[in-house]
């Protein structure tokens, strides 16, 4: 079928280079083959098998050649052969000698060279150890290619929860999966310790943990009967983590009791270390899903929980879907109020996990790519001005005998001999780098950061593009080298040749042009960065503390008890010296909370479900817009009359009310969120960002927490000094109130806004750094290059001195020549820049990828530097004295 | 050359995987691997270099050896093409392997005897 043969195939044909010649003609054929049916088979599955494929081939050959070029060294040993003259392993031992003598005999040479090549080469390895870690490791669970995420959908939105009476119905009624399982993470209050603490606790089926299989490290896991709903059996499962955090890792822990939010469990058992299993977060406690502590939490029409499968061998992701699916359709007939529009989404686990990162880290791996480029470039370079001067001494060996291909052989020999001390070098740059990118990154990451380092498949990835590197600089001195005629050129005049400056001018291009290119990517970022650090959040962030707490329901079973527990935690967090003014609200903007709801509005005809208007709704107590300095664009905030019994009201924001209300007073009318209570606006808020600084400006709704009791609540603090000193009085004001009530995660509104960015900054910082290695290494060249023309020209340059021209013109002439060559590379790389710019599409923000000014810019900064280069070389051949020029040849 | 078949042991995992492939019949390399893959559930995953530098030295070693030409099969398998060679096991590859094959069965017994194999699920 292939008559062509591809790229990919000549790559690997390349590769199958560092065989021995005698393995190659036997089995090259078969090999080629057998990476063909393996590449078939993955390009049905999509890029992302390509990409790992290639990657394990890679792995493949540079792991096993070691083995068969010693195999082949221990036959001749036993069988005596070794007398054999001119075979390949002689000729590659000579080649490998007469390598490291040459590159000893030009020290400055071969250190400039290892050097800028570990250099590329120590980036991309430290880069692709994240990248293995994080994008090609599958997930450390059995059979983890087949895990998926099922979500909920309403009209073409997708990610929604789902309602646990549709999980039972599609785990009774779909063919597609082994086992389908389900999960519902929430913090637990964990009480009868010295202070009250919280956990992070998932309330699972029993088939939710034989999906995962976690590794147990004693006890047992839950049957399915123990998961049944409504709840029997208050048992728990603990991670190794918490069972060393709260438990001091007490061997006869099994058995055992502890009280989560106010019932108690019995231990039945304990996961071994880093069990991951709640959507690549290890859960502090598992316990029987019918636990889970809100109302209604589990009724038809409640899409609260989460759904994750193990598909059947074989079965594809969008045959479960259409299976879903259709079992979705009936129910939407059985249950038209409560499923209607509802659909069901099927997504791999692991490219919901991996997924947020496979941007950022793409830009990463291609940056440094293209560092290791311009690396090459430059030392094809450096090759080309040496093989000039080498001329003299090839050319004796081809007139003793040398073939072509011996001399072209000869040289690669040295270029790979060459890239593997850079290699070398590299794996220490490495280690620092990789140890410097994870403490800038890990973070951010969805891997264990520890996982991350410098091990055998890094350094076999190492190995191999050194290999390739070595080949990439090695091939056009050695292909130029073996097709000119030596002879010939001893008889001219040296390295003088048209065709060599061609060579060398089109690397500087090259190299220029990449440096732009990557430079254009940062500067995109730059500009991105700026951009969302501009944002306007909407509200005042300086001096906000945050944090959150959960009231145990079984304690606070009434809206009455709640609604008092939070007016008294107000009036005693108000009453706190060094309290400018204090609230609580549901979900605080940027902490990760939120929940939004299809909005009715009064008199409108009805629109069909999944189309209505989503609102970000949100419970507040009075004062929360004047702390939060929201500003009220007309009417009210909520006053403590504002309670169960009285009008229902609701605050909503200017971006709902121009949508829905255009030009009209939006006070008075009435939306119902969700329920069926109709609710009346008393007031219109400023918009604010919630779940992110770069998202599209949501339609936002508050009502009273009075009206509206839940038991999870945020608190936010005005401090007037610094608000993470206030932690401390905060927590012993809510101790007040209640003294089991745990508290958590105290962070200032600071802290939160720099999280949201954190990612963009550190994306931003990287791509700026490798761009400026790449401006720097292209300079060096292109100085390099001017040098050595200078050098040659200093004839001609003598001979224009001697009839006239002053040291201006000669300067001007060797500017004009560099100009030339920098506007060739400014128009390859602006053209570069636009094809690449499109991968950074996803990582913008406020910026096109095709930003004038940035572009503009970035040119600016290239041919300035560029040209700065050029100075020296330029006003030393304008002070070449004409006879000493003239008597050198 | 008589050759002790103890000195080949114990097998490497591809080794023993592609001389268990073979105990029933001659197959081409692609369909050793294929089948490893398969036999092992995906367990073992073998790329062109780790198969071929396996059967290399196994053909070194005579535990197997290359299969004469083979003429098209009747139910003409596209796949199955001119280029392809085949290999089989040799009489010596098959002492080898028997040899091997009880030598992991001791293992498994004492393991047994020691209550570590087969049994110890709750």
């Amino acid at each position: 079928m292939t008559v062509r043969r591809s790229l990919s195939e000549r790559a690997y044909r390349a590769a199958l280079l560092i065989f021995p010649p005698s393995f190659r003609a036997r089995f090259a054929a078969e090999m080629i083959e057998f990476a063909r049916e393996r590449a078939h088979q993955a390009r049905s599955r999509g890029a992302f098998d390509v990409a790992r494929l290639a990657a394990r081939l890679a792995f493949d050959l540079a792991a096993t050649a070691p083995g068969v070029w010693l195999a082949l060294v221990r036959d001749r040993d036993a069988t005596g052969e070794n007398a054999l003259p001119r075979d390949n392993m002689d000729i590659l031992a000579q080649d490998l000698r007469f390598a490291v003598r040459s590159l000893m005999r030009r020290p400055a040479f071969t250190i400039v060279a290892a050097l800028t090549l570990a250099l590329g080469i120590g980036a991309n390895t430290a880069i692709f150890s994240v990248v293995d870690a994080v994008l090609l490791r599958p997930l450390p669970f059995p059979h983890a290619d087949r895990l998926v995420v099922v979500n909920g959908m309403q009209g073409t939105q997708g990610g929604q929860g789902v309602s646990y009476a549709d999980y039972v119905d599609w785990r009774r009624l779909s063919r597609s999966f082994d086992e389908l399982g389900t999960l519902r993470g929430q913090s637990v209050n964990l009480t009868g310790g010295d202070a009250p603490d919280r956990l992070f606790g998932a309330f699972v089926s029993a088939s939710f943990i034989r999906v995962m299989t976690p590794t147990m490290a004693r006890g047992r896991v839950f049957t399915d009967a123990e998961t049944e709903v409504p709840a029997s059996a208050p048992l728990a499962i603990l991670s190794s983590e918490a069972w060393a955090t709260h438990f001091g890792s007490d061997p006869a822990i099994l058995g055992k009791t502890l009280v989560l939010n106010g019932t108690t469990f019995t231990v039945v058992g304990v996961m071994a270390p880093r069990q991951a299993v709640a959507y690549n977060a290890i859960p502090d406690v598992m316990v029987p899903i019918g636990y889970y502590p809100n109302a209604n939490g589990l009724a038809r029409g409640t899409r609260g929980v989460s759904v994750v499968g193990r598909l059947k061998s074989g079965v594809m992701i969008d045959a479960a879907r259409r299976d879903l699916s259709a079992i979705e359709k009936q129910l939407a007939e059985s249950y038209p109020t409560m499923n209607a529009g509802t659909d069901a989404e099927v997504l791999s686990l692991r490219e919901t996990i991996i997924g947020p990162s496979r941007a950022p880290l793409t830009i990463l791996l291609t940056a440094v790519g293209v560092v290791l480029l311009i690396a090459c470039a430059n030392v094809a370079n450096l090759q080309l001005a040496r093989g000039a001067s080498r001329v003299r001494e090839l050319s004796v060996r081809a007139a003793l005998g040398a073939g072509r291909r011996r001399i072209a052989q000869q040289l690669l020999t040295e270029s790979i001999v060459l890239a593997l001390v850079g290699g070398v070098v590299s794996v220490a740059l490495a280690m620092g780098m990789t140890k410097g990118v994870v403490a800038l990154i890990g973070a951010q990451l969805p891997v264990d950061s520890t996982s991350i380092g410098v091990d055998g498949r890094v350094l076999t990835f190492a190995l191999v593009i050194s290999i390739l590197a070595g080949l990439l600089f090695g091939l056009p001195p050695a292909l130029k080298s073996s097709r000119a005629d030596l002879a010939d050129m001893l008889r001219t005049r040296i390295g003088a040749g048209l065709g060599h400056r061609v060579t060398r001018n089109t690397l500087v291009i090259v190299q220029l042009a990449l440096s732009l290119t990557l430079l254009a990517a940062a500067g995109l970022l730059t500009r991105s960065l700026i951009a969302l650090q501009r944002v306007n959040p909407g509200f005042d962030g300086d001096r906000l503390l945050t944090a959150q707490f959960r009231l145990p329901a079984a304690k606070y079973d009434t809206p009455d008890k709640i609604a008092t527990m939070f007016e008294r935690t107000t009036t005693e967090l108000n009453a706190l010296p060094g309290v400018e003014s204090a609230a609580l609200v549901r979900a605080s903007p940027l902490s990760g909370n939120g929940e939004t709801y299809p909005a009715t509005i009064e008199g409108r005809p009805p629109v069909k479900p999944g189309d209505e208007p989503q609102l970000q709704l949100n419970s507040t107590t009075p004062g929360y817009f004047a702390t939060m300095r929201i500003p009220l664009v007309v009417g009210r905030d909520f006053i403590a009359s504002d309670r169960i019994g009285a009008l229902p009201v609701v605050i909503v924001n200017r971006a709902f009310v121009d949508a829905t209300w255009p030009g009209q007073s939006a006070i008075g009318k009435r939306i119902r969120m969700g329920d069926s209570t109709w609710r009346t606006v008393i007031g219109v808020a400023g918009d604010t960002r919630h779940f992110t600084l770069n998202e599209h400006q949501l339609f936002q709704a508050y009502v009273p927490h009075a009206q509206r009791p839940q038991i999870f609540t945020s608190l936010v603090v005005r401090a007037k000094g610094d608000p993470l000193a206030l932690a401390r009085a905060v927590r012993e004001a809510v101790w007040r109130v209640d003294r089991d009530q745990p508290i958590w995660r105290f962070r200032s509104m600071e802290q939160d806004l720099d999280g949201s960015v954190a990612s963009s900054k550190t994306t931003m910082w990287l791509t700026g750094l490798f761009a400026l290695v790449a401006l720097l290494v292209a300079s060096v060249g292109i100085y390099g290059v001017l040098s050595y023309t200078m050098t040659q020209r200093t004839q001609e340059v003598g001979i224009r001195i001697a009839l006239g021209a002053n040291a201006g013109q000669v300067r001007r002439m060797v500017i004009v020549d560099a100009l030339r060559v920098i506007a060739v590379a400014v128009v390859v790389g602006l053209v570069s820049s636009f094809a690449m710019a499109g991968l950074l599409r996803t990582s913008l923000y406020g910026v096109g990828p095709h930003d004038v000014p940035t572009f503009a810019a970035v040119t600016l900064v290239l041919s300035a530097v560029a040209l700065a280069a050029c100075y020296i070389p330029a006003r030393r051949a304008s002070r070449v004295d004409p006879m000493v020029a003239l008597r050198a040849e | 050359m008589a050759r002790d078949p103890q000195t080949q042991l114990p097998l490497t995992p591809v080794v023993l995987h592609i001389l268990l492939a073979l105990s029933d019949g001659e197959r081409h390399g692609y369909a050793i691997a294929q089948e490893i893959q398969e036999s092992t559930q995906g367990q073992i995953r073998m790329g062109p270099g780790t198969l071929y530098g396996s059967i290399q030295r196994m053909l070194t070693s005579a535990v197997i050896e290359e299969a004469p030409a083979r003429r098209r099969a009747t139910n003409a398998d596209e796949s199955d093409d001119a280029r392809r060679r085949y290999y089989r096991m040799t009489a010596f590859g098959r002492r080898v392997l028997e040899l091997e094959l009880d030598r992991l069965n001791a293992v498994v017994r004492l393991a047994r005897r020691k209550h570590l194999a087969g049994g110890a699920q709750a």
